[in-house]
C-alpha cells in the first residue's frame, strides 16, 4: 500500500535537470521545445529544475567532452536517490557525429549509468516524451 | 472534552489537515491558471485534471534520499524547514475560517499573524546561510534584501483596515464591513491598500516578478539549492501553506472574510453571498455559506497572484527595492491618510 503510493508519486512527478555535456545545442533546443506550450511536458508532472538536488531525472545531451566529464559525474553524484539518466540524442548515446574526435568520449554511459537512450540527431520532442514515458513505465 | 476539541481544531480544521489539503489545491489551481495563460494545459494525468499533482510531488520528495552537505551546519540545516512550517501553520490557526472567532483569537492577533508570517523569510535566509554553498548564500542575502523592501508596505497596507475597523483582531476587521447594513462600501475604499498588499504578498511568496532570491538563471535554486528529499518537501508544503495563509489573511482583512452579522451573536451569516441572495442566513446554513464564501475569496486572491505571475517577468533586486520604497510605501501612506481623514470626519 505504502510502496504503491510511493511508486505512484514517483511516476507522476519526475523532475528533470537538463545538462548539456557538449552537445551542438540542437538537442537542447528540442528538449526545451518539449517543455514549451506545444508539447507541454508539465501535463505529465514533469518540471524543469535548476539544481541537481531537486531533480529525479538527468537529461544529458552531448557526447561528453573530456573537460566536462568530471563535472557530469559530480552533478550525477549530487542528485539524491532514486535517480535516472536519460541520454538524449545520438551523441549522448554513442558519440554520434563527434565519435572519434580527439576531445570527446563516446557517450554518456562511459561516465555514469544510463537508464534510457533516445537516438536522433537531433531528437524529436515526441521521442523525448516517449522515452521518458517508457522510463517511468519501467520504474 | 475541551482538550479534544482543541486537538481537533489543531489537527483537522482549521489546522493541519485542512491547511495542507486546501493549500495543495491552491497550488494546483495556481499551476493550472499559469499554464492556461501560457496556452498550455498544466498537470493532466494525476487525479482529475492533475488535481493530485502537488500531493504527488510532496510524497515523492518525502520518499527520496535526504542529502545534507558535509560543509553545512547539520542541525540548523535540518531545523529550518520545520521552523518555517510551524510558523505558517500557527499563523493559519489564527485565521477566522471556522467560527467568527477562531478558538484562540484575541485582541491583537493580527500583529501576531503578521510576525509569524515573517519567520519563513528568516528561516529561508538561515537555511541558505547554513547550507554554505555560494548560490544559497547569494540567494539568502537576496531574501533579506527583498524582505526589507516589501515588509513595511505589507504591514502598512494590512494595518489600514485595522485602523478603519478600530481593532487589531482579524475576525473583528473581517466583520466590520457587515456590522451595519449597507456598510460594505468600506471595502472599495481600501482598494489602494489591497493592491499594495497583493504585490507585497507576491514578493513575500517569492514568485515572479519578485522571485529574485531563487532566480534559477542567476543563483541556481537560491537558498534551497542544497535542499533535497524530506526537507525540500517540508519547504514546499510550507510555501503552499504560506500562500494559503497570506491569501486568506488578505481575504479576511480586505474582502470581508467570513462575512457576518453581529446581532446574531456568534452565529455566522453571510457577507457578499448574503447581499446577492438578499438576506442573512443564520445557523448552520449561514456557517457553511460563510466558509464557502471565505474559501472563494481566498481562491480569488490566489487567482490574482497567479495572473500577476503569468503576466510579468522577473525584475532585478535593486528594482524591487526602488519600486517598493518609491511606490508601494507612499501608496500605503496615502491610503492610511485617506482612512484617517474618513475617520476624523466621522464617516465610518
Ligand atoms: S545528437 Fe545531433 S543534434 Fe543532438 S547534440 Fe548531437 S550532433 Fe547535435
Amino acid at each position: 500500500m505504502f510502496k504503491k503510493l510511493i511508486k505512484w508519486a514517483r511516476t507522476k512527478s519526475p523532475w528533470v535537470l537538463h545538462f548539456n555535456s557538449g552537445a551542438c545545442n540542437a538537442c537542447d533546443i528540442e528538449i526545451l521545445a518539449a517543455l514549451m506550450p506545444h508539447y507541454d511536458l508539465e501535463r505529465f508532472g514533469v518540471q524543469l529544475k535548476a539544481t541537481p538536488r531537486h531533480a529525479d531525472v538527468l537529461l544529458c545531451s552531448g557526447p561528453v567532452t573530456k573537460q566536462i566529464a568530471p563535472r557530469l559525474k559530480r552533478i550525477y553524484e549530487q542528485m539524491p536517490e532514486p535517480k535516472a539518466v536519460v541520454a538524449v540524442g545520438a551523441c549522448a548515446c554513442s558519440g554520434g557525429a563527434f565519435r572519434g574526435c580527439y576531445n570527446v568520449l563516446e557517450g554518456v554511459d562511459q561516465i555514469i549509468p544510463v537508464a534510457a537512450y533516445i537516438p536522433g540527431c537531433p531528437i524529436k520532442p515526441e521521442a523525448l516524451i516517449d522515452g521518458v514515458a517508457k522510463l517511468l513505465g519501467k520504474a | 472534552m475541551n482538550a479534544l476539541k482543541v486537538a481537533l481544531y489543531i489537527l483537522v480544521y482549521p489546522g493541519f489537515l485542512f491547511q495542507s489539503g486546501f493549500s495543495t489545491f491552491l497550488e494546483w489551481l495556481d499551476r493550472k491558471v499559469y499554464a492556461r495563460m501560457q496556452n498550455r494545459r498544466g498537470p493532466m494525468y494525476t487525479g482529475w485534471a492533475g488535481i493530485l499533482q502537488p500531493i504527488a510531488d510532496i510524497v515523492k520528495l518525502l520518499s527520496k534520499e535526504d542529502i545534507v552537505p558535509a560543509a553545512a551546519d547539520q542541525r540548523a540545516f535540518a531545523f529550518m524547514p520545520i521552523l518555517s512550517l510551524a510558523a505558517v501553520f500557527t499563523a493559519g490557526l489564527y485565521l477566522p475560517v471556522w467560527h467568527l472567532r477562531s478558538f484562540n483569537s484575541f485582541e491583537g492577533d493580527l500583529i501576531v499573524v503578521l510576525y509569524l508570517l515573517t519567520i519563513p523569510s528568516f528561516a529561508l535566509f538561515l537555511a541558505g546561510w547554513f547550507s554554505v554553498s555560494p548560490y544559497s548564500l547569494l540567494g539568502a542575502t537576496r531574501v533579506l534584501t527583498q524582505l526589507f523592501a516589501y515588509e513595511v508596505p505589507f504591514f502598512m497596507a494590512v494595518l489600514t483596515p485595522a485602523v478603519l475597523a478600530g481593532s487589531w483582531q482579524i475576525s473583528k476587521i473581517a466583520i466590520f464591513p457587515w456590522t451595519v447594513a449597507g456598510h460594505w462600501w468600506v471595502i472599495p475604499i481600501e482598494l489602494i491598500a489591497f493592491v499594495v498588499a497583493i504585490l507585497a504578498l507576491q514578493a513575500k511568496l517569492e514568485r515572479v516578478p519578485f522571485d529574485i532570491p531563487e532566480a534559477e538563471t542567476e543563483v541556481v535554486g537560491g537558498p534551497l539549492t542544497e535542499y533535497s528529499g524530506k526537507k525540500l518537501a517540508i519547504f514546499r508544503l510550507q510555501k503552499d501553506i504560506l500562500m494559503y495563509v497570506g491569501a486568506a489573511l488578505v481575504a479576511c482583512v480586505f474582502l470581508g472574510g467570513f462575512g457576518a452579522l453581529p446581532q446574531g451573536g456568534d452565529q455566522a451569516s453571510i457577507g457578499v453571498l448574503g447581499l446577492v441572495f438578499g438576506g442573512y442566513l443564520g445557523g448552520v446554513a449561514g456557517l457553511l455559506l460563510g466558509v464557502v464564501g471565505l474559501l472563494l475569496k481566498t481562491t480569488l486572491v490566489v487567482f490574482l497572484l497567479s495572473t500577476l505571475r503569468a503576466a510579468c517577468a522577473r525584475i532585478r533586486i535593486d528594482q524591487i527595492v526602488r519600486f517598493s520604497w518609491r511606490y508601494l510605501a507612499p501608496w500605503s501612506v496615502a491610503q492610511f491618510l485617506i482612512v484617517l481623514l474618513l475617520k476624523a470626519k466621522g464617516a465610518v
